[in-house]
């Protein structure tokens, strides 16, 4: 498969009177935006809200991040989201980049959702601090879990994936600034020299574990709970056939846009045909009941043993109970003679002292480890809410609460925050952009 | 000037050999034998006071020698305390990590000691003091004592500690998120760590996997005379769960009565929901009994295989919960359980 994703640098967005983008600006005629916000009736409220890194703001709920992408050659960018079922992976496509759109609750919250600072202490632990966003805050008339903890928020994340493809419509006839051509042959068409270097498959372990659709990850548009491993070609994720999960606790969290720019397959990729030849991806999910668990990491080595894999990455997205699924899936691995490297985030409790991961075994004896749920941090009050606050303590967000008997509530009057790193936006970024990691103190 | 206090033995803090080795406990005034080099390194510190004591004074009668080495402290002010250096010495390595646990326990302030990798108060209190990798033997005392008062005058000055590797401690088992300097993202890690594993060639996990803590199965009982009670980490809790448990990363409990139950009522009853954020609710919230099994145990007693049930339930949220909280937890609930007799646990989850 081929992939030309051309790119153009977002650095700044303004609201005008024609959508456009000219040398670095992105202008959005916001009425027109809207309208396809809209597209869905159950939106009952939006808005479109700019910011950018150093602004003083503070985002919450962020339910979902994406990169505004068109595809050139027609056919949606999410296929079975935005549109019909087709292939994608091949073709050309152009992107925004440098900014992401993020679907924002007015009000509401959820356990999945999470929170983002543009600027100060609270800026590093999150990659959608450095980008310019826009955020589509809206409110939906889906009552049956308006005040549910687990939400699946589909009307406010479906017109985020909407707002993306309408924005990257803006550049579609114009001429790239730069281009990345993603490309690897079928397997057994590939030259000697790279046959004979040691072959990776890189397992991904999106998360799958709510038995109710709407609120996993998506393939396709299919529920990834009612999936077996299956293989993939790496563009295929790059290229919009993965959507983020609604559940799962924030920082162990895989967006849409996270997908779209997978740092690890982009690394395989740059090791393909020197050091490593690149097999591909082994879509797998993360389960509920231990059976499951089992046929996955069995479905996980048996695919990868047939395709040849000496080595393998695996990457787990989520924490406790999923770490069954990272650890049989690795041990299956080795077991079946395939090198292995794990990469996961950590939950050593507030203290540093629990048992860093709910499962373990020694053969899963090399893990990068991308960060610690548990992490606590005090922020102060920033100058602009987008979204609204109290969310953080009220709705159930996965790291922050009502009233803590030493700690106080996650939300202060003054607006100033205490939170475990859990309701990071997506800030362990697992998927490889982690520049954190957990050590001995 | 902050102040600091120094542990010594007998035969560094100058009283005497293996002879004097059941010397009590004392304390002098200023620097005393190796406490000399320790003062001259400290930075913005000095060492005001020393405690000596025998090694077999302290093996034979510890607590009575803490007793008396704590007692001494009482009166003093200090900041910061030392032990050591004790290189491979295993009963000067029991005495250092002993009086800097129990210091630290009492005056909470920053022990530090320094020990070989074989002595084995290493693995005896590295997970409650500061331990030094030091020498064999007092010949490196010029390069362990260094260390120690490196690590001090950090501490002192409230500078940012760079974890055990970094700063040459012992690991404590306490683990912390840091930003590398290098900003080196996961990816490249990951596929560094790969190609060293396809090669053959050296690598260092980034989460080296800990010891596991097993836990025995116990011994079976005699099911027809026994009381059980029921513990669940499935968030079962009355419909306005009172004690406020958190829905994930719980760090509280709750014990509700179930005496007059045959059944656990549901959330449309007003009775009892699940508040667990980590599975679906809809099963737990329409009979609870799913999770907290309360029927079936009624019927066992009905039907006399299990003598009784105890009166109440104890809950909690197992997702996302930290494996040390869930040991907090435990520990707290045993206690209820076996002043009422409980024998037996049946533990549920969701």
């Amino acid at each position: 498969m081929k992939l030309e994703i051309g790119n153009f640098q977002v650095r700044s967005i303004e609201f005008g009177e024609t959508s456009s983008y000219m040398d670095g600006t992105l202008t959005i005629n916001k009425k027109e935006a809207l309208a396809v916000v809209r597209e869905d009736e159950h939106i009952t409220d939006a808005d479109i809200v700019l910011t950018k890194p150093g602004d003083d703001v503070r985002i919450v709920p962020v339910k979902e991040a994406i990169e505004p992408r068109f595809r050139l050659n027609g056919g949606p960018i999410f296929p079975g989201v935005t549109g019909k079922i087709e292939r994608v992976g091949s073709g050309k496509a152009v992107a925004l980049k440098n900014c992401s759109v993020l679907a924002v609750g007015k009000h509401w919250g959820s356990f999945g959702d999470g929170l983002i600072d543009m600027s100060g202490e609270g800026a590093k632990y999150t990659i959608f601090s450095k980008l310019n966003n826009i955020c589509l805050v809206a409110d939906t008339d889906e009552e049956f879990e308006r005040h549910e903890q687990q939400k699946k928020n589909h009307a406010i994340r479906w017109a985020a994936h909407r707002l993306a493809e309408y924005l990257g419509s803006i550049v579609k006839d114009m001429t790239p600034e730069s281009t990345e051509l993603f490309e690897l042959g079928p397997i057994t068409k590939r030259e000697k020299k790279v046959n004979d270097l040691p072959s990776v498959v890189y397992v991904m372990q999106p998360q799958s574990q709510i038995e109710e659709s709407g609120f996993n990850v998506l393939n396709y548009g299919w529920d990834t709970n009612r999936m077996l491993p299956t293989y993939m070609h790496p563009n295929e994720i790059l290229d919009g056939a993965m959507i983020g999960a609604s559940y799962m606790c924030c920082s162990s969290k895989w967006s849409t846009y996270d997908f779209q720019n997978c740092p690890t397959i982009k690394s395989l990729y740059k090791e393909h045909g020197k050091t490593i030849n690149f097999l591909g991806i082994i879509m797998s999910n993360l389960n509920v009941s231990l059976e499951q668990k089992e046929r996955a990491a069995m479905f996980v080595q048996q695919i990868a043993s047939n395709l040849g894999a000496d080595a393998a990455i695996i990457a787990e997205e989520g924490y406790g109970n999923t770490d069954a699924d990272f650890i049989e899936c690795f041990r299956l691995l080795e077991e079946a003679g395939i090198k292995t490297v794990g990469m996961t985030n950590e939950c050593t409790g507030s203290d540093g002292t629990s048992q860093p991961l709910a499962a373990l075994d020694v053969s899963a004896d090399a893990i990068v480890s991308c960060g610690n749920v548990s992490t606590l941090i005090e922020l102060p009050a920033m100058g602009t809410v987008i979204g609204e606050l109290e969310s953080l303590m009220r709705d159930g967000l996965s790291g922050g609460w009502e009233d803590d008997d030493v700690l106080g509530p996650s939300v202060r009057e003054d607006g100033s925050i205490i939170m475990a790193n859990d309701s990071m936006f997506c800030g362990d970024s697992v998927l490889g952009q982690s520049i954190k990691t957990v050590k001995e103190f | 000037m902050k102040k600091g206090i120094l542990y010594l033995n007998q035969f560094f803090g100058q009283i005497g050999g293996e002879d004097k080795a059941d010397y009590a406990p004392a304390i002098k005034e200023g620097v005393v034998g190796a406490g000399l080099l320790l003062n001259n390194l400290l930075e913005d510190a000095e060492i005001t006071h020393t405690l000596i004591c025998g090694d077999n004074f302290m093996g034979s009668n510890q607590d009575e020698a803490v007793e008396k080495l704590l007692g001494f402290l009482e009166d003093k002010e200090f900041d910061i305390f030392f032990a050591g250096p004790a290189f491979q010495a295993g009963r000067y390595g029991n005495a250092c990590g002993v009086i800097c646990k129990a210091v630290k326990e009492k005056f909470n302030v920053p022990v530090i000691t320094s020990m070989h990798e074989e002595n084995p108060g290493v693995d005896m209190f590295k997970k409650d003091v500061y331990i030094f990798k030091g020498g064999d033997s007092a010949a490196k005392m010029r390069k362990d004592m260094p260390k120690m008062a490196k690590f001090g005058n950090k501490l002192l000055k409230n500078e940012e500690i760079k974890g055990a590797e970094v700063e040459g401690y012992y690991p404590r088992g306490i683990r912390f998120e840091v930003f590398l300097d290098d900003e080196t993202p996961a990816c490249d890690r990951a596929i560094d760590m790969l190609l060293k594993k396809i090669n053959g060639e050296p690598f260092v996990s980034e989460l080296p996997i800990p010891e596991l803590d097993r836990v025995p199965i116990a011994p079976a009982i005699k099911l027809a005379d026994a009381k059980i009670a029921l513990v669940t980490s499935g968030g079962i809790v009355p419909v306005d769960n009172p004690d406020k448990i958190q829905s994930s990363a719980a760090t509280r409990w709750g014990r509700y009565s179930i005496a007059n139950l045959e059944r656990l009522g549901n959330k449309a009853e007003g009775a009892f929901k699940t508040i667990h954020a980590g599975y679906d609710p809809a099963a737990a919230d329409a009979d609870p009994n799913v999770v907290l099994p309360l029927d079936a145990l009624k019927a066992y007693e009905k039907e006399g295989k299990i003598g009784s049930i105890h009166d109440y339930y104890y809950a909690t949220v197992g997702t996302g919960t930290a494996e040390g909280e869930a040991k907090r937890m435990a520990l707290e609930i045993i206690e209820y359980l076996r002043n009422d007799g409980v024998d037996a646990v049946i533990l549920t989850s969701c």
